[in-house]
């Protein structure tokens, strides 16, 4: 594992209190850029992070396909099969043939593969492993009433600088717990178009003094209650304002009609709108594949790789490609060596794909090991850390914040 | 620490009063009209148990219509047939507990397209959800929709595979840490040859691998029927189901001394659900203030209890597209681990939607209810009393001094008339606390 925490390791991630936070966040340099027009981010602190999270433990190895390896072809006799087709990259790896539009842009150096992205310990468990993933601790044991995401983290910082709604989730009404934050109440977006108050006595939404209005303005004990006070009123300020933000957004591009497709262009409305958010997320399930895997695999990433190449044409469209970067990641790879079902079972580390502008060269990490498994599992050779400690600070937030610790970074960008 | 389970005595001080009903009727079923709280609340705290707990029936409540919804075998049929069972609460924490366990054994009908299958194992969970958990456990591991759902029907001697005895020992039975990763390829090697075929479990002995294994430190050649027994004779399993109903009935994080006080009951009891969660329903813990509106509504204790607070009729199907609309599909949990629950119930959105579905629902606009709302007004003279109706009929009449006060600047806003009716109950949906169970 390449990075270096500041912290032994068995001490456990530092989880800053709220004194420290707000001082880190005090203490962040690009701050005073974004004071500007209240919610509104003026023009340079518009850069947006995507993260797609692929559910259920993607096959690391039948993505990047270590094509030249004759143990890969021992180990998976059948699933093997997916080398045909596949698109070479320069490391001698390849890529599995559905992500033909992912190729292209590695090849211009506008997306990167991360070989081996894990961390130490790894859980077979789905869960517990994307939690880990998702509180950025490997030590993560179980969900409190405080447990909170790195993007949640990330979103206090972007909040505390004056940010409205820095985050959002997209695809379900569901808050997954990556985007989790402290002090700010991130927003689950299904249809842009539901966010609406409505008055019960006729069909349009509460008018501006309408008395109804007035139940949010009572003080709520701490805890629950206070919580459930807060989402309100995030709600009721978001009613109409997101409609009008998203109204700027002009659809040029078709969209496949998937489920990552339609969140994906949810993405570039927000990312175009200019509303200010700037950490988005999104899961496509599926990938927990035990049994008869190719045809379920290749169809995945035909969907992913058919949505990210819509979402970039239209971000290049509207002139934002450059300022917006999407993380692909999986909880976990699979076993390395398929099973007798035609599938794999859960393994440990996998690559995961970093989509941008002027990133550096088009793979990172060394090429997996075949030979030197951990129980049957692929050894994790860089932090999953490193690669969001690079993602924060492109984003100009505080990593060591977010994180709890110094990370030395993936080398995604140059420099 | 045995006292937390010891029986509640309602008191002159601290009585079982209009609250104290909601909050049972909430938590052990989907609530219930103001006219059966109050009836409740007046005959006492036997009666209110006897209510939520009727005396054991053979039958499942609604065999006869189960055999209609699965000559259909539509996904949307089945799952309005399941809201129509939870809306009807004929047994309330026999309602309540099927649906628990559909979150515990999360089955989902993307990945086993067969509606048929689904309905059963929901059947199963009327049938059985308040039994001993031993059955239970092993019914789900001869359960088609799960084996199907966790490939455990291409699981067979030569080819084992690990999906349905890792969630069997992670999510069902035990809890992560209780098992090693041997544990887990040995359990599923003694459920190879557990498939299906046309539609019912069937033990294929050819496929079984008859072997010795070795699972959780009991050795020999287990079946399926030694894992089960293996998994719940143990202390983790007990702890693990206490923790799980502490959080559906008291309070999203247990402490470790209830857990243990829960576990150790459950343990007396035979390992009987039933028998260890009347003992929960009327203890101190169940009634104390640590339990009282400590959770987060799921979409279905808000929009089946909104609709039964208010005592009306409302279409099954239109409440259960609601319900998936706020994130909770029956039929179609996210994965194998259920809902996420809590916390990520309520985003901004979905409590737009919340509200914008009890609009919709008192104006009679898209689910309806019948009788209208307003009949519980009648007797109203003032803004006052009008908001004293809305805060009993949807919040037992609990709210901070500021909440009433909202609530009786909206009485005094609006008229008597059906219009004014549906803002005054529309305003109550609308505070934080009806977002609490």
């Amino acid at each position: 594992v390449n990075t270096n925490p500041s912290r032994d390791p068995e001490q456990g991630v530092h989880r800053p209190d709220r004194r420290e936070f707000l001082a880190a966040a005090a203490a962040a340099p690009w701050l005073h850029l974004a004071r500007g027009r209240g919610r509104w981010l003026p023009h340079g602190d518009d850069r947006v992070l995507v993260v797609l999270e692929l559910q259920g433990g993607n096959d690391g190895l039948n993505t990047v396909i270590p094509v030249g390896d004759a143990r890969y072809a021992a180990l998976r006799p059948r699933l093997a099969a997916v080398r045909n087709g596949a698109h070479a990259l320069p490391d001698g790896t390849a890529l599995h043939a559905s992500l033909g539009h992912l190729h292209a842009w590695l090849r211009r150096n506008e997306g990167v593969v991360v070989h081996g992205v894990g961390y130490p310990a790894p859980d077979r468990s789905h869960f517990r492993s994307r939690d880990i993933w998702h509180t950025a601790d490997p030590q993560h044991q179980r969900v409190q009433a405080g447990t909170t995401g790195w993007l949640g983290r990330a979103a206090d910082l972007l909040a505390a600088a004056g940010a409205f709604v820095p985050a959002a989730a997209l695809g379900g009404l569901e808050l997954p717990l990556v985007l989790r934050a402290r002090e700010v109440t991130v927003p689950s977006v299904l249809r842009p178009e539901d966010f609406q108050w409505l008055a019960a006595d006729h069909a349009g939404p509460l008018a501006a003094g309408d008395p109804t209005r007035a139940v949010l303005a009572a003080a709520a004990e701490p805890g629950l209650h206070a919580f459930a006070a807060e989402v309100a009123r995030t709600g009721a300020r978001l009613a109409g304002e997101l409609a009008t933000a998203l109204a700027r957004y002009r659809p040029g591009i078709d969209y496949p009609d998937t489920g990552t497709g339609k969140a994906l262009q949810l993405a570039a409305r927000l990312a175009v709108s200019g509303f200010g958010t700037r950490l988005l997320h999104f899961g496509q399930s599926g990938y927990d594949t035990h049994a008869v895997q190719v045809p379920t695999h290749a169809a995945l990433l035909r969907e992913l790789d058919a949505a990210l190449d819509a979402f970039r044409r239209d971000l290049a469209a509207h002139g934002a490609l450059d300022r917006v970067v999407v993380l692909v990641h999986s909880e976990f790879g699979r076993r390395v060596a398929e099973n007798a079902s035609h599938g794999t079972d859960h393994g440990a580390a996998g690559p995961v794909f970093v989509l941008g502008t002027g990133l550096a060269g088009s793979v990172r990490g060394a090429v997996p090991d075949l030979q030197r498994l951990d129980d049957g599992d692929l050894v994790a050779t860089t932090d999953f850390r490193a690669v969001y400690a690079d993602l924060l600070r492109w984003l100009g937030v505080d990593a060591r914040a977010v994180l709890g610790g110094e990370f030395a970074g993936a080398g995604l960008w140059p420099g | 620490m045995r006292n937390l389970l010891a029986p509640w005595q309602p008191s002159a001080q601290d009585p079982f009063d209009l609250r104290r009903c909601g909050h049972l009727l909430r938590r052990a079923g989907f609530g219930a009209s103001l006219a059966v709280r109050r009836r409740l609340a007046r005959a006492g705290l036997d009666a209110a148990l006897q209510h939520v707990m009727p005396a054991a029936s053979a039958a499942a409540p609604a065999d006869a219509l189960l055999d209609e919804v699965i000559a259909f075998g539509e996904r949307a049929r089945v799952r309005a047939f399941r809201v129509w069972v939870a809306l009807q609460c004929v047994q309330p924490l026999r309602a309540r507990m099927a649906v628990f366990w559909h979150d515990h054994f999360a089955t989902s009908d993307a990945k086993v397209q067969d509606p048929r299958a689904m309905a059963l194992q929901l059947a199963t969970f009327d049938r059985l959800g308040l039994g001993r958990f031993d059955d239970l456990l092993l019914a789900m591991c001869r359960d088609p929709a799960l084996l199907r759902w966790l490939d455990n029907d291409v699981n067979t001697r030569r080819q084992p595979n690990e999906n349905f005895a890792r969630e069997l020992l992670e999510l069902f039975a035990l809890g992560r840490g209780a098992y090693t990763e041997t544990d887990v390829r040995e359990a599923a090697r003694a459920f190879t040859g557990w498939h299906v075929r046309d539609g019912a479990f069937r033990f294929a002995a050819h496929l079984h691998d008859a072997g010795v294994k070795r699972v959780l430190g009991v050795e020999g050649p287990l079946g399926g029927e030694q894992v089960v027994a293996a998994c719940v004779a143990r202390d983790d399993s007990a702890r693990f189901l206490a923790t799980r109903w502490l959080q559906h009935f008291v309070h999203p994080e247990p402490e470790p001394a209830e857990i243990d006080a829960l576990a150790a009951c459950y343990r007396e009891h035979d390992r009987d659900v039933g028998r260890t969660l009347a003992v929960l329903l009327r203890s101190r813990l169940f009634f104390s203030p640590r339990a009282y509106r400590s959770r987060i509504k799921s979409p279905a204790d808000f929009v089946l209890g909104t609709v039964r607070a208010l005592g009306g009729r409302a279409v099954p199907s239109d409440l259960a597209r609601t319900m998936a609309t706020l994130g909770e599909a029956w039929l179609e949990p996210p994965s194998v681990e259920g809902w996420r629950g809590e916390r990520a119930w309520l985003s901004p959105g979905a409590w737009l939607l919340r509200c914008n579905f009890v609009a919709d629902l008192v104006a009679g606009r898209s689910a309806r209810l019948r009788p209208a709302a307003s009949v519980w007004f009648a007797d109203d003279d003032g803004p006052a009393q009008r908001a004293g109706t809305a805060l009993a009929l949807l919040l037992d009449g609990d709210a901070s001094p500021a909440a009433v006060a909202a609530i009786e600047a909206v009485a005094a806003a609006h008229g008597d008339d059906a219009p004014g009716t549906a803002a005054l109950l529309h305003a109550v949906a609308c505070l934080p606390e009806y977002q609490l169970l």
